[in-house]
Order: C-alpha cells, then structure tokens, then sequence
C-alpha cells in the first residue's frame, strides 16, 4: 500500500507493506542508508533514527505506521548547529573506531542534548545505554557529547 | 518480513478497533510494536492484518479519576509512565519499574498495555501491577470488565486475556498513594529483562505488599508474606516473608540464572527493598 | 614551513571520519548494483547428518526467485582450511553443525529470498553428534570427519579422528622440578564461546562480469584470505576472483577467515548475476565462529623465595565442525600460556577437538585471554600461599630485556617493568592492599587484582607499495584491511613522516587483490608492524629512486641530495637549489627516469623456537612476532547478596613500541577492555543439545555505557622497538588478555575465592560465597 512519509523535511511516497519495517523502508526504498541493521530486534541501537523529536528504532517501527510523524535521521539533522557540534566533538574525541554504531549514537546524543544542556558523565550513559558499541569501549562517546554539551551551551552564552 | 503487502487498519476508538478485532479472525493488535514488530522481523509471527490503536485518545495518557484510582492507557509509552507525577507514593513502584525497562529509546516506543498482553516473566510491569493491587480492565465487542493483575497473569506468556479482548486501561488504587513503593531489579547487565526482581508498596500505616518477578510462570505474591511485613521489618519478619514466596515460587533455569539461583535472591532482593523502604520514611519518593 | 613534519606520534583523527560521523559511509549493506538480487541461506536444524536429498522445485517456482545452489553444486575435492584443509564453501554431504549453511537463494527482494529458503526440503539422515570436547576425544565417539587425517594440512597436526590438531612445547625438566619447589598450586579451569558481535553482521556482494570473473565485496578482515578461501572451496583459479573492500563494522576475528563469501559467489555464478547477501544478527551468531572454549590443566610451582620453578599446562580446545584457525590458537596458546616470567621447566600440550559445533576461530587474543585467566590466578594463589604481594611476585620473576620467550624467541624491547609500575601507582596499590582503603561498604566488598599479559605482532607476509603520482602527490597501497582500528591512518602518518610530507600529499588505496601487494590480514595485532615496516622501507626505495632522477636534473651526485619537508629534493647546503616532486615526478613520466615505485615486502622472520632450548612438536607456525607487553590492575566490588561483581576502576598499561597516533592506541586498550569485561562477567554462549540456546542480543549480553568502569585509565609505554617502524610494535589485541584474571584475583582479595570458570557470572559467585560461607560456619 501506499504511504507517505515526511523524511527530514520532505515528502516521500512510498510502497510498503504491513511488515515492512521504518528502517528497511529508509534503506531499501529511499536510500537513507545511515541508520544500519544491526539486530532488528531493537537492542542494538544502531537503527536509531528521531521521529516526532524522540529517538526511536527504526527497525521496531512499522513505515505504514509512521505516516505523519516527523522522521529525521542522520542526513537530515547533520544541517543542525547542535549534530554539527556533536559530530566534531566525536571526530575530536576518536569517539567511534568501525563507525557502524555512529549514527545511531549521534541520532540519540542529540536527542539528549535538546533536552539536556548539562549531563553528567552518569546522564549520558544511562541516556545512551541502548546503544552498543563494540569496539571504543564507550569512554570517548561520553567525553565527545559532553563536550558537545558545554561547547553549546558557551555559544548559546555568547548570545 | 512478508512479501504480502496485508492490511493495516487504524481504529480512531477502542470500540471501532473491538469491531475490527472481531471481524478479522487473524488480526494482531499493535500498541507500541516494541514486541510485535520485533517478533515479525524474527519471523516468529507473521500477521496479514494489523490493527493500530496509535490512534485511540481514551487508550493513552495517564489520569486520576474522581474516586482516587489512577489510570493509565493501554498505549501509554514506558516514558510516560516513568514520568509521571500521578504515580506517587506506594505507586512509584510502577514508575520504577517503567524507568528499568529496556533503555531509553525502547521506552520511547513500548506500551503498558502491549508489553502486560505479551506477559514475559522477565518483565519488569507485572511484578509492579501486583504488589500495587492494579486491576486491568479488558474490553471486547461483548463489554468490558476488570480483574486484578494477580489474575490477569496466568501462566508463562499467557494472560487472561480471550480472542477478540484487549487491554484498555490499568487502574491503580488510590489507597497506595501516600507510603513509599520501590521496584529493585537484578539483572545481569542495564537493559537486559530481570534475572529476579521484587517489587514493594508501604503504606504510611505500615500496610506492606510484595510481589516477586523472574521466578515463575507469573509475580509470586502471597497474603501471609505481606503480613509479616507488615507487623514488623526486621531480618526475622523479611526471612519469614521470603520464605513464604520462594516456596510458591516455581522459576526455570535459562540464561540468565538457574533456578536455584533466582530463589536464593529472595531473600536478599526483598531486604534491600525494605532497607529503602525504612530509609524512605518521612520524606516524598 | 619547517624542516620537519610530525605525522608519527600525533594523534589525528581517522582519515574517513567525515564519511562514519555524517553516515555517508558504506558498508557492504549499503552497497547497492543496478539489477541486484538479494540471497537468503538455509541453515541445517540437526547437529550431525548426512544430506540425504535436495527439493528445491517448490523454491525455484516462486516468482521472482532466480538461482539456488546446493551441496550438489560443490566438487567434493574442493576445500578450504587455513591450517587444514577440511572445510567446503558449505555443507556438503554432511551436516556437522546446528546453523551450518546448507542451500542459498538469489531472488529478487530478500524477503522473496528468505520465502523461498523456507520452501526448499532437505532430507537427512540423522547421525550421532559428538557436542562435548572430552566425550569427542574419546575413541568410541561419533567422527565429525570420517576421514579426517587424509585431509591436506600445512604442517605436522596429527589429525586423526577428531583430534583436529596436537602441539606439544617444553623446555627444562618439569617432572624433575616438582620436587625442588616449595609450593605448587593446581587447578582445571574452563573458558566459554564468546560471540565476537561486530555490531555489522557478516555479508558480501559479488559481481559477476562478462567474462566470469567475479568482483566480490565484503565484510573482511583480509581480502587475500577471502580470495584464497573461496578459490580453494570453489575450484576456481584465484585470478578469476578479484576481492575488495568497503568500509567494514568491525571484526574482531569473526571476519578473518571465510563466512558467505563462499556460498555467495557460488550463487552468483550460477544466477550470472551481481547478487548480495547480509546475515540477520541470529544467523550472523550461529553460522560463523567464536571464541574457542577452553578447557585448562595448569600446575604452577615455586621456591620459596618467590622464584617460579615449573610449569606444566594440559589444553582442550573445542574446535567445533571445521579447523580453521584452531591449530594456531592451540599452538599460541601454548606459546604464550607461561606469561612474560622466567620459568625454566615447562611442559605444554593440548588438542583440538572437533565437535558438532559451529567453527571456533580467531578471537582478539587469540587463545591468550583464556590462557592467562588460568596462568595469573596461579601466580597470584602462589603470592598468596608465599605470603608475598603479588605484584612483588611478579617483579621477581618478569622477564627482562636479555631474556628470552619460552621456546627461546629473543626479546627485544620491553616495557613490562614500567607498565607495572605505572599501574602499581596510579592505583596506589601498596595502600589498598595494605587495607589501607575501605574494604567492605554495607553488602559490598571490594578487591583490587592485578594481571600481566604479553602479545605478539607479526605473522606471515605484508607489503607496501608507494608511488609518487604525476603531481607530486603519494599513493600508497599495502593491502591491510581497515577495520575501524584506524590502520589507513596510521600507515598514512608513517608514510607521510618517511617522505616529510604533509599527510594531505598522501593517499592510501582500498585493499584489492588485482592491484594491493599481499598483506595476510589485519589480525595478530600486526598491522602497524609488519605493513609499517613495509611502508618505510618502500618510502625509502621512494626516497632513493627520487634523488636518483633529482640528480639527474640538477646534475649533481644523488649523495649531494636531501628529502626536505613539503614534498622537495634540495642540494644539502644550497637552501635555493630543490625539486618539488611533482617536478621530478612529471619528468619521470614524461620525459626520462620511469615513474617512481618504491616497493617492499616480506615474511616475519624471527624463529620461535631455538632447537637447543626446547622441543616442540606440532607447532604450526616457525617465526610468530615481537612482544608487546601489559599490566592491569582492577578495583571490584561483590555484592554479597546477588554475587554480581562491578569494576569501578582500572588502569591499563600497554608496551606498544611507540604509538605512532596515541588516541588510536588509547581506543585500542580500551576497547579491548570492555571486550575483555564482556568476557570475564557476561558474556556466555550457551548451547540447548546442539543447538544455540541464545543466538540473539535479548539473550547474549555484551557491556553497555552502564557496565562501562567509572574510571578507566589507560598508560602508553614506549619501549621504542629498534625493528619497529619509528619504534612502533602492536596494540590491538593485548588490552583484552589479562581482564578475566585481574578481575578473578580482585575478587579473590575481596572476598576470598579464586574462580576456575568464565564468566563470572553473579550465580557463579553465589555458589562460591555459599560454599565459602558453609566451609566457615
């Protein structure tokens, strides 16, 4: 059946039957290929993509579910100052290794940060912990959306 | 995933999607879709009809009603409900729980209604429900009616549930909302589903209920085991109580702890809840 | 700009960081080829059978299904096998694992793939499974082989029924120097599969081209393995498979050797079409390797005086249905089981089993974390028996710099003595275990142990070839695979550093085997290493060639000339006389002197065993690698009442040479810390009969940011390695080896057991504190 999506900003109509899943919908039929399947069973966060402001698994939500939700993955949101500043924060900090886990992360560090301006070191890693990462060892994925953080909140200072 | 396009239907009331449920024979109703979706990604189900209940207000949100219960909608997000002022007191219980479900993302998504339909021992609501006296209120074309969460979890991923029912809402008494309420869970990494959990209410008047998680088919409670806990909460009392419930308990051993194991957590699970619970006397949870 | 250029030593980021931070990176799933067919693969359900019949029909007739293959379409004599050539591209004949590949199908969607693989019907004939190492071993039980020492092997493994391999290194008397040790500890451990869980599942996509010759793209850590695997199960001459490499999510061994690469160019050769197949997560666990389980015999002795004596070690590996890296691993852990002590008796044997599991191969540490979770809880039984403080323990005995390794391999540099005091006082040590801290907080007890490990760098054959294009710019192009380690960078900043070129002048080449010089892998912790050494000395050759034609051009001696920083050949003494490359090399392809390729290669060459010191038998490799070295220690806390154990605080240190970009090496220990937390606590794969009891991520529990330590510290010694590039050894896998154990003698010192089984689970705890506490009451 037919369904239309709203994908960072733009309209897309798309051809999706009932089992077909966000995430596959994203990779297979509208080349956003940045959120990856890693399990499919929505525990390794790899699939993270932001609809209607929350992170949620792409490879959990149904596509002809998602009809008029605001869908935004890592394409979109890289034209935002806050993802720019996380994406040089991770750069900076060697906060991803394979890169196979980075969107995912940086789709869900952001959704911390619009909501969160000053996390702890604790905030960030309960805020993130539904996503896997198997080759940094998480430590640099802190310190890189903590400093993110308060490189923001200087520049929202300076006015 | 299927290669058949089916048939996804969205309901705008409870009482369209009973309709809908009773017409469709092979229909599966989707909440959140945090454990269907994932179940149809596996292969395991393979629904030609989905009816959505994303869009039915009277399923979601969390309320107080006029006589002092709290509802919560069926298709209420883990998120909410983990927020939600409105449960306060012995209720914290069941924000504790809601907040120790999966992770932060997995909560955006997942339902009350839809994960207590599924019924997996391993989860983290219905030890909660049953310590906090909740009843669930079920609707089917013929009606609607409730029953006690005690009575609502049957047996390993069974529910009192019949074809063409669904879950509504969950009530939550109003007499739970002073005291304090914890929800301890032991599991073997953060966001795996409970090992053994054990989910405690005390009221102001000292009035204890406790309900265990991870130790068989459903939440262990037992009425005796209440009252000992609530005429005392020293060692002896808690050694008496978790003695009542591991003898009715009945868990299997799997990969997250054998049998024998999740047991002999009784005991200690159920102290650290009333250490908190002494701890939190005299001030707001 | 200065006379210098600091690319070594510098801590960059990753050259491709712009592609994995925006998700513009591609991996084989996000490879997409007009006219694409997806496949889907059909696994066996029974541990042990023989493939009776295949009835395909119905799968063939669905629409849009184009080709399947089966175990018919295999030749029986064609197999693969990295030490022993026991294993076809897939099932054929017989079934010897739950999960094994037998039938694949290309179709036009994936979920059309997956309908029809469930449509195609096998019959089998049911075998008796051998699913135990030790009931494996025994002469009377089913052969996962029938014949398995006729299979071809590259060196003497004494495979006979289903002893896969055996090795056997000693050294000294250990039968005699029992008697002259005041103190002996002994015990039998057990070590379990752990699942590598890349967090990309294993996939490939193959082209076929006009001609046949296949183009095939996949999740690798060596396209030159890929190449020879599949060759070899196909029958096919490797210049009819070109291999090449995306981006690749992680491997940590589970990528090394061959997965569906095999079974996909199969298929695609019959569907004469470009066909890709990724494995779901559930089939990614059951289908393709994991760690080898480990079944460990150890006696330690020592003198009283705290010197160790003897050393005797009896392995069993469960090596699952197919050899593939099981010799080596039997044959390194044997090597490295002693640690980095002096002991001079030791005898270690060992066998690998085969069994009707799934293949286990090449894991990060490679035999040696299961190994040093024995050897470093016997060190420290025997510090405590000793009365001596561990660490003490182990200062007395550590191997130095005129030492040699067990089997007599030199050492070189090492750093081991400064990791140890690096560790020792960033985690003030002496005061905790004096009891100078809080040992016991309400139901917690806390501990602090500590480990020393060592690794290796090195293995078989690298290259590196450097050309100096028509602008002035380099190419350089080794082969080595970039598994997110950061390898592309850092052989970069080698290059870059050798030529005083800014590294923006330095490209690097995708590892492809029609045109990368052979690199056998990125494993064994040797990229830096063996393809760094390559990489210098090829800029060398570089250096040479351009001074040569700059000589010619500025008619002077080559020997008057310099390299100078930013891409420049000058006359030493004459600032104003110089040649940017680009000059010379626009001649070279112009005009006269030949484009410049600067090009080396080689095998490691140490030998491992010095025949007048030890005698080894069945050891399937002569020159290993040079040692890096490590010492942890770590803070743990037991719960009393759960028996879970957390690891507040750590402190790693790693020997690595030189670091050549120290955040990369940062990311290495600590990655391979969590891994290594994984391993000691969590992680357990457990098998229902011969089945996978949990091939998922809700079952199988690897670390998340909540399990991370609150405080993991990380120390990087240089020991500058005289035949390292710019000092460089290895760092990749050593941050793992010596986790379990610390994490063990930590909780021994809190709460006064030793664990003989991994992981430490919470209940296995339990079970100790419970014995523990009966034993006292």
């Amino acid at each position: 059946m037919s369904v239309e999506l709203l994908i960072n900003g733009k309209a897309f109509n798309v051809d999706a039957g009932i089992g077909d899943t966000l995430l596959s919908v994203l990779r297979e039929k509208l080349d956003f290929k940045s959120a990856k399947r890693g399990c499919n069973q929505g525990v390794c966060g790899a699939c993270t993509v932001s609809v209607d402001g929350w992170p949620m698994r792409g490879c959990l939500s149904l596509a002809v579910g998602c009809a008029g939700k605001d869908i935004r993955t890592l394409e979109g949101l890289s034209a935002t100052r806050r993802m720019q500043f996380l994406q040089e924060a991770f750069v900076n900090f060697g906060a991803f290794q394979c890169g196979f886990c980075t969107p995912g992360m940086l789709v869900a560090a952001d959704a911390l940060l619009a909501r969160e301006l000053n996390p702890s070191h604790e905030d960030v890693k309960v805020a993130m912990s539904g996503n896997l990462c198997r080759c940094t060892g998480y430590l640099p994925i802190v310190a890189a959306v903590r400093n993110a953080a308060e490189r923001i909140r200087k520049e929202a200072a300076r006015g | 995933m299927t290669i058949e396009p089916g048939l996804f239907l969205q309901p705008k009331s409870a009482d369209e999607a009973l309709h809908m449920l009773f017409a469709n024979e092979d229909a599966k109703l989707i909440s959140g879709g945090a454990t269907l979706v994932a179940m149809m990604n596996a292969g395991v189900s393979e629904p030609t009809t989905l009816i959505s209940l994303a869009a039915i207000p009277e399923m979601n949100g969390i309320s107080s009603e006029t006589d002092g219960t709290i509802r919560i909608g069926a298709t209420t997000r883990h998120r909410e409900t983990a927020g939600s002022p409105l449960l306060k007191g012995g209720l914290f219980v069941v924000r504790s729980a809601a907040s120790q479900i999966a992770n932060a993302t997995v909560r955006n998504m997942g339902t009350i209604g839809g994960s207590i339909s599924f019924a997996d021992p391993g989860l983290d609501y219905p030890p909660a429900l049953v310590a906090a006296d909740a009843s669930v209120e079920i609707a089917s074309i013929r009606g609607r009616r409730r029953i006690s969460a005690r009575e609502f979890f049957t047996d390993w991923y069974t529910v009192a549930l019949e074809p063409g029912e669904m879950v509504v809402s969950v009530y939550l008494p109003g007499h739970w909302l002073t005291g304090h309420g914890f929800y301890i869970k032991h599991a073997r990494v953060s966001g795996d589903y409970a090992t053994v959990s054990v989910a405690l209410c005390r009221q102001e008047d000292g009035a204890v209920s406790v309900a265990v998680g991870g130790c068989g088919p459903k939440p262990i409670a037992n009425s005796a085991a209440n009252a000992e806990l609530t005429a005392s909460l020293d060692d002896a009392a808690i050694k008496r109580a978790s003695d009542i419930l591991r003898d009715q308990s009945d868990p299997l051993d799997d990969v997250r702890g054998t049998a024998s194991y999740r047991r002999s957590l009784i005991t200690g699970l159920l102290r650290r809840a009333v250490r908190q619970a002494e701890k939190s006397v005299g001030s707001e949870s | 700009m200065g006379d210098q250029i600091h690319a070594v030593g510098a801590s960059i980021p990753q050259l491709d960081s712009h592609e994995k931070v925006t998700g513009t990176a591609q991996y084989v799933a996000d490879l997409v080829r007009p006219g694409m067919l997806h496949a889907a693969i059909v696994q066996s359900p029974h541990a042990h059978a023989r493939i009776l019949s295949y009835d395909i029909k119905k799968a063939m007739e669905l629409p849009g299904v184009h080709a399947i293959v089966t175990g018919d379409d295999l030749d029986e004599s064609d197999r693969m096998g990295a030490f022993i050539k026991d294993e076809p591209a897939f099932a054929k004949g017989k079934v010897r694992y739950v999960g094994e590949i037998v039938a694949a199908v290309a179709a036009d969607s994936e979920a059309l793939a997956r309908a029809a693989a469930r449509l195609i019907d096998i019959e089998y004939e049911l075998l008796p499974a051998a699913l135990d190492p030790m009931e494996a071993l025994k002469p009377d039980a089913p052969k996962v082989h029938d014949d398995s020492a006729s299979y071809v092997k590259v060196f003497d493994a004494g495979t006979e029924g289903n002893v896969c391999s055996r090795t056997k290194l000693s050294e000294g008397d250990v039968a005699a120097a029992w008697n002259q040790c005041d103190v002996i500890v002994e015990g039998t451990y057990e070590t379990q599969a752990q699942a590598h869980l890349s967090l990309e599942p294993c996939g490939a996509l193959a082209e076929v081209d006009a001609q046949g010759r296949v183009t095939l793209w996949s999740a690798n850590q060596s396209v030159f393995r890929v190449q020879a695997n599949v060759c070899e199960s196909l029958g096919l001459p490797m210049t009819r498979l070109r291999c090449q490499t995306p981006r690749i999510g992680a491997g940590f061994g589970n990528k090394m050797e061959a997965h569906v690469q095999p079974v996909l160019v199969c298929l695609a050769l019959k569907a004469k079409k470009t066909v890709r197949l990724i494995l779901s997560r559930e089939e990614d666990f059951e289908t393709v390797r994991a760690r080898h389980p480990f079944r460990i015999r150890m006696k330690t002795g020592a003198t009283s005086d705290g010197k160790l004596l003897a050393r005797e070690v009896e392995l069993v590996l469960d090596g699952g249905a197919y050899g593939d890296d099981s010799p080596g691993v039997l044959g390194y852990a044997l090597l490295m089981n002693v640690g980095p002590y002096n002991i001079p008796n030791v005898l270690a044997h060992g066998r690998v089993a085969y069994t009707n599991k799934m293949r286990f191969g090449a894991f990060r540490g490679f035999g040696v974390p299961q190994v040093t979770f024995a050897s470093e809880q016997q060190i420290d039984e025997l510090a405590k028996k000793l009365g001596i403080d561990p660490i003490a323990l182990r200062r007395i005995n550590i191997k130095g710099r005129d030492d040699k390794w067990f089997c007599g391999q030199e050492i070189a540099s090492n750093g081991l003595e400064e990791c140890l005091n690096k560790v020792e006082e960033a985690s003030d040590w002496r005061a905790v275990r004096a009891g100078g801290q809080e040992r016991a907080r309400g139901d917690v007890r806390i501990g602090y142990g500590v480990a020393t490990s060592a690794h290796i760098g090195g293995l078989l054959a690298s290259g590196a070839i450097v050309r100096v294009l028509e602008d002035g710019s380099v190419l350089l192009n080794t082969g080595a695979v970039d598994i997110g380690q950061g390898s592309n960078t850092v052989l970069t900043q080698m290059c870059a550093e050798a030529l005083k070129l800014p590294i923006e002048k330095v490209a690097i080449a995708s590892p492809d085997t029609d045109g990368s010089p052979y690199n056998w892998g990125t494993t064994a912790s040797r990229v830096t290493f063996m393809a760094g050494r390559s990489v210098v000395k090829a800029a060398a050759e570089v250096e040479e060639k351009l001074k040569q034609q700059a000589s010619a051009m500025l008619e002077c001696s080559a020997d008057d000339l310099e390299l100078r920083a930013g891409g420049r050949i000058g006359v030493k003494g004459a600032p104003g006389m110089e040649l940017p490359f680009g000059a010379i090399s626009g001649r070279a392809h112009w005009a006269a002197g030949g484009p410049i390729i600067g090009s080396h290669s080689w095998v490691f060459d140490q030998k491992t065993v010095d025949p007048k010191r030890a005698i080894a038998t069945g050891l399937p490799f002569q020159q290993i690698g040079i040692f890096s070295f490590t010492a942890i220690v770590v803070e743990v806390e037991v719960d009393l009442l759960t028996g879970k154990v957390r690891v507040p605080r750590a402190w790693s240190a790693v020997d690595v040479g030189r670091a050549i970009n120290p955040q990369l090496v940062k990311g290495q220990i600590e990655g391979a810390f969590v891994q290594g937390l994984g391993f000691a606590l969590t992680e357990e794969l457990v098998w229902d009969g011969g089945k996978l009891a949990n091939p998922t991520l809700m079952d199988y529990k690897i670390p998340t940011f909540v399990e991370l330590p609150d405080d993991l510290n990380t120390f990087i010694v240089e020991s500058n390695e005289a035949s390292g590039p710019f000092g460089a050894k290895s760092v990749g896998e050593i941050g793992m080896n010596g986790v379990a154990a610390a994490i063990s003698n930590g909780i021994a010192n809190a709460v006064g057991f030793y664990s003989p089984r991994l992981p430490i689970t919470g209940e296995r705890v339990m079970e100790s504190l419970n014995q523990s506490w009966q034993a006292t009451s």
